[in-house]
């Protein structure tokens, strides 16, 4: 225990200090934190103005600290230096008196620091930031378990480390997991019996990822990543006219199995490619999908704002990086510098959103109305850094770039066409080259996130500095590589290699690779609507609207307008065509933890509170949902409450129920209606977290 | 122990704080009692611990959506009527999308000064002025915007953009539920709709959903499918409950580690426990004469307001943290948002709430909920002293400078901080921005607004935002 401190106030007069009673400042709680907010931006691995780091421990005692000697130490005497070209920081607020007094006493109490503290690295030697390598395949001692690479590399860490293999799932297990995973759906009983003549789930593989379904399922994963949304949000929230037309490019990308490399392509330069399309334009969509106040505070503000809106997206989408926290300044915590932000911005600049006072327009392409931006001019306006991110504050004039961290050189951005700047083009062509590190790891995590339940990066849209590491780095890049080089960026192959796998047929547990995760609320209500038998296997088009309780309407300033609901037929389309409102989610949807509608959603969250309880349990959709499942149960089977009962676990779960759970439920159905039955099985916990 | 334990979730925590996070709000007791062992900010219970102190275990916001005029209620201006129907040359910004200006139009209320502080205040608030030694009148509010949308954003989530967590989310986020039978954040709405921008202003935004506010009728079926469904008896409701339980129990067996399993379970409980807890909050057939009277639901122009006062001192009671009345729905005349006839509509809006908003004042100190509460009182932004249009009694929008006040725990009341200028258009003295008043609401829960944050998109997001804000000291006690 240390006494409290008496400071010898010589820089600081006038100041009246009361002495800290301080049992001794802990550098990691209390020293680490302020440095990092206020000097490692400078004095860091990433900019060492003066030579200076204060980013690690030791680093501190070479240089600015003499522990003990509070009067020595030139920390201490530049941050409370009256010289205002000398004093530290040089901007922002002056650090506090409690703050320099933190200081004081940790260093007049010998300035510990940890001994095991990692001094960072230079930023420009992140994992990420490195070029994607094509890892050995290492070499594992059990030669049987394995069926391909993947296998091979989770089996080697696993005998490094002294653990063993998980067992394969059961055959039913994973016929209902293959189903739910790629086309979120349960496989129906005849689908069942022919896998259990079959047992060949390679082969199911196959099947599924040929089906529409496919689409449909996988598309909602990129719709997370890109917000989107079928309106605007603010007062009107008025529809955004024919952007349902992204949704279905999504889904036929998907279904056709576009390459992903083209698809990004598409995505940021649909317009400006030599082979151009209708849909390749309606893909632009995705630049347009954020939400917009027709009605902004501050105009000029807002077209940056909108400018924001499709970089930030941009970024994290296809880089995994955080490069909107540079907007204002350079990036606290990532090598992202404000010029490179607004290097972005300037691909970006010359759109235009088309729009008539506060309606929005539509742009023609072939007689087909799309929701896109514009670009009406091949000559760009000029884009300067803002500073502070201020619009009326301008600083250097830029010119489109990428992200100088992740190149040696930047990439030739092409000519102007006669149309259009090319600038969106040349960001595209880059993001897709070989020279970009980052796109190919960032898509493979995606798709390995959506089929354990975790990425091999936990922090899908950020793999700078401040994300997570990856747990198999060698794994990840030899995913990466093979997917750009091997599989010509296919998505199928990429499902098809990993659900091939042994370890994707792993049971789940908390050992496993394999976790439990909760299905998505579009994936719980299409297993629902397909379990009763009232899917609507209508694809595309105008999204549609599903009853909402007028209790939830009432809350809205215009409750009698806004939500006009489909009929049932309609209503009971797969989730995806369910209309996205930003100002009104349908309940269910919001409950159940649908993505963030405004920025990209890396991973859906998973809550579990009683209101979903209350909307699964007792809400109208699965009511309806019931009635339609006890209905249907009868007609197959008639009265018999065994046959029911049986035939309702195969359809809900993919297996037969056991003799207890078989007695529990004919019990039940002496008192108790089929209708009743059926409703708790809709929110067992085996029905919506799959084996 | 699993080789595979990650190391972040997607917002760069640890899973065990994201879990405690995604479980720690609305009933989430189940899966933070789970995690609570380790969890680092959490206590045993769900409530989670303050930065300090609090001086405010509640709060309640009384909305007056719309905008009130400053100048018709607590901001005397009597130089409005020296250049009353003058025309106006200042340099305030006036009115909002191209609106018609007009002259300078003179409050036609009467203001006095009440109380042992002498506080003025118009009589539009007879009732209300009873209490005026507890109310803290901040004259000096101003606001980004002059759109309800992003005006009622702001007011709420500190941010004209949507997508952001309100304060109520902060607040569950930060300091958890008292009562998992209950919501921590309830949002009562006007029988005229809501506000413009609807659930943007009670979303929990980048938050997990559990932290949202959760919409809570004064009548019927509180709560969004609160019921048992129609044709399904108490018994069966209850039969059906205990075999799902047991057919889950059994799932749970041979998966016994995965808390998020045990979790659903309970959330089932939960669910069930809140139907009867919530039942009896609404039910008010059991209020005394004198008490209903006090809240005004004897008389049509007061019933629904008073309804939802005494409810929600009953949802204080229950321990709920944050609740959020509005009043006014809708568009225009039908919310504060009196363009056409500024004074009619005052007079319909204050009749309304004046009495419910007193009895609730009154309720709260006799019950002994006074000392643990915090009221907030305004709209999202204020009215221009100008009439919108010549010869109309309207008033336009005016978010350069306004009136709110706040009152209860920690605020010393019997006074008015703060300034607009002579006629009343902008702050002048003790500016206070929407975002002080939140950091100041922050403080008065237990919470350092510069330290309650949010990992999103690579940055620590605060309500208050990255600009340095301030708190209100003068209001505090």
């Amino acid at each position: 225990m240390n006494h409290p401190i008496i400071l010898s106030c010589t820089l600081l007069s006038a100041v009246l200090l009361f002495p800290l009673m301080v049992l001794g400042v802990d550098y990691e709680k209390e020293i680490k934190p302020l440095l990092l907010e206020r000097c490692v931006v400078c004095h860091g691995s990433g900019k060492q103005e003066g030579d200076l780091r204060l980013d690690a421990g030791s680093l501190i005692l070479e240089s600015v600290v003499v522990p003990g000697e509070i009067e020595q130490s030139e920390l201490i005497s530049r941050v409370v230096s009256l010289d205002e070209d000398s004093r530290m920081p040089p901007e922002g607020a002056r650090l506090s008196e409690r703050q320099i007094e933190l200081l004081r006493s940790w260093i007049d109490d010998g300035a510990i620091v940890p001994k095991d503290e990692v001094i960072p690295r230079p930023p420009s030697e992140h994992w990420s930031f490195q070029p994607i390598r094509q890892s050995a395949i290492p070499k594992v001692k059990d030669k049987t378990w394995g069926r391909n690479e993947i296998d091979a590399f989770v089996l080697a860490k696993l005998e490094s480390e002294g653990f063993s293999t998980q067992p394969q799932a059961s055959q039913n297990d994973l016929l209902r997991r293959v189903y739910l995973d790629l086309i979120g759906l349960p496989p129906s009983i005849k689908e069942q019996s022919d896998f259990s003549k079959s047992g060949d789930l390679d082969r199911v593989i196959t099947d599924l990822l040929s089906r529409p379904e496919y689409g449909e399922r996988w598309a909602r994963h990129w719709l997370d990543v890109v917000r989107y949304a079928d309106s605007n949000g603010y007062e009107r929230d008025a529809e955004k006219p024919f952007v349902w037309r992204y949704r279905d490019y999504v889904i036929n990308a998907l279904n056709n199995d576009k390459p992903f490399d083209r698809f990004v392509l598409e995505q940021l330069a649909g317009d400006e490619l030599p082979d151009r399309s209708v849909e390749t334009q309606i893909a632009t969509g995705f630049l347009r999908l954020g939400h917009w106040d027709d009605e902004p505070a501050d105009p000029l503000a807002d077209r940056y704002d909108q400018l924001d809106d499709i970089v930030s997206t941009t970024g994290q989408a296809f880089l995994g990086l955080t490069i909107g926290c540079a907007r204002c300044h350079d990036h606290k915590f990532e090598p992202l510098s404000s010029s490179d932000y607004y290097s972005l911005v300037a691909v970006f600049n010359p759109l235009e959103r088309p729009r008539k006072g506060r309606t929005e327009q539509t742009v023609t392409v072939d007689d087909t109305e799309i929701y896109a931006w514009r670009e009406p001019s091949a000559k760009a306006p000029p884009t300067h850094i803002l500073k502070r991110g201020s619009p009326t504050n301008l600083g250097d004039r830029v010119e489109p770039a990428v992200p100088a961290i992740l190149v040696h050189k930047q990439p030739s951005f092409p000519e102007p066409s006669s149309t259009t700047t090319q600038r969106r083009l040349g960001l595209a062509q880059w993001m897709v080259s070989d020279s970009n590190p980052l796109t190919a790891r960032v898509i493979v995590n995606r798709v390995w996130q959506q089929h354990f339940g975790q990425g091999l990066v936990n922090t899908a849209n950020d793999f700078g500095i401040m994300g997570a590491p990856p747990s198999d780095p060698e794994l990840l890049d030899w995913l990466a590589h093979w997917f750009m080089h091997d599989a010509n960026w296919s998505m199928k192959k990429l499902h098809t290699l990993i659900l091939e796998s042994r370890t994707w047929r792993m049971v789940k547990s908390q050992e496993s690779m394999m976790r439990y995760r909760r299905l998505e609320v579009e994936a719980i209500r299409d297993s629902m609507l397909f379990v009763s038998g009232q899917l609507n296997r209508k694809q595309f088009g105008p999204a549609m609207k599903p009853r909402i309780p007028v209790a939830v309407l009432e809350a809205n300033s215009d409750k009698e307008k806004i939500w006009q609901a489909s009929d049932e037929r309609e209503a009971s389309r797969r989730s995806i065509y369910v209309f996205i409102k930003r100002g009104l989610i349908v309940p269910m949807f919001e409950t159940l933890d649908l993505a963030d509608t405004v920025s990209s959603c890396p991973q859906r969250q998973i809550t579990t509170v009683a209101t979903q309880a209350l909307s699964l349990f007792n809400g109208e959709f699965t009511q309806r949902q019931a009635r339609y499942f006890a209905a249907k149960l009868r007609d197959e089977v008639g009265e018999d409450s065994q046959k029911q009962v049986q035939l309702a676990w195969q359809t809900a779960l993919c297996r037969e129920p056991t003799s207890i759970e078989l007695k529990q439920m004919t019990e039940f159905l002496e008192n108790e209606s089929l209708e009743e039955l059926c409703r708790v099985i809709l929110n067992l916990n085996e029905f919506v977290y799959p084996e | 122990m699993s080789r595979f334990l990650p190391n972040r979730t997607a917002c760069g925590q640890t899973r065990r704080e994201f879990l405690w996070q995604a479980g720690g709000g609305f009933a989430g007791l189940a899966l933070a009692d789970i995690m609570a062992t380790e969890a680092v900010a959490a206590s045993s219970d769900s409530e989670k611990q303050p930065h300090f102190p609090a001086k405010a275990k509640h709060c309640i916001f009384l909305f007056m959506n719309g905008g009130p005029s400053q100048v018709d209620t607590f901001d005397h201006k009597p130089a409005l009527a020296k250049y009353d129907g003058q025309s106006y040359s200042g340099d305030v910004e006036v009115g909002s999308n191209s609106r018609p200006i007009g002259h300078l139009m003179k409050s036609p209320f009467e203001f006095q000064k009440h109380g042992q502080s002498g506080l003025e205040i118009s009589n539009l608030f007879p009732h209300l002025a009873q209490h005026a030694d507890d109310l803290c009148v901040i004259r000096s509010m101003h606001s980004d915007t002059a759109a309800h949308a992003s005006g009622c954003l702001q007011m709420n989530t500190g941010s004209i953009f949507i997508g952001k967590p309100c304060l109520g989310s902060w607040l569950s986020y930060g300091l958890g539920t008292e009562n998992e039978n209950l919501p921590s954040f309830v949002v009562m709405t006007d029988p005229r709709g809501g506000p413009i921008g609807s659930a943007s202003n009670w979303s929990a935004g980048y938050m997990p959903a559990s932290h949202q506010g959760t919409l809570f009728r004064s009548g019927g079926t509180p709560l969004l499918n609160l019921a048992t469904p129609e044709g399904t008896t108490e018994r069966t409701q209850r039969q059906s409950l205990d075999l799902l339980k047991s057919l889950n129990e059994e799932h749970l067996q041979t998966r016994s580690g995965d808390s998020e399993l045990l979790a659903r379970i309970e959330s089932y409980e939960l669910a069930y426990r809140m139907q009867s807890e919530a039942l009896d909050v609404v039910d008010l057939d059991k209020t005394d004469v004198a008490t209903r009277e006090m809240y005004g639901l004897d008389q049509p122009l007061t019933a629904d307001f008073g309804r939802k006062c005494l409810i929600t001192k009953r949802l204080i009671q229950n321990g709920v943290r944050f609740i959020q009345l509005y009043s006014g729905g809708g568009h225009q005349e039908d919310t504060w948002d009196g363009h056409s006839d500024c004074i009619t509509n005052h007079k319909t809006h204050a009749g309304e709430t004046d009495k419910p908003i007193a009895a609730l004042i009154a309720d709260l100190k006799r019950s002994g909920l006074w000392e643990d509460t915090l009221l907030v009182w305004g709209g999202e932004f204020g009215r221009t002293p100008t009439s919108e249009g010549v010869d109309k009694p309207g008033r336009d929008h005016d978010w350069h400078g306004f009136s709110m006040w706040i009152a209860g725990a920690g605020v010393k009341g019997g006074q008015a901080i703060g300034a607009t200028d002579e006629l009343g258009f902008k702050a002048v003295e003790d500016r206070c921005h929407v975002s002080d008043l939140h950091a100041t609401i922050l403080h008065l829960m237990g919470i350092d607004h510069t330290r309650l944050s949010y990992p999103h998109q690579g940055l620590n997001q605060r309500l208050t935002g990255v600009e340095e804000r301030h708190i209100i000291q003068k209001a505090l006690t």
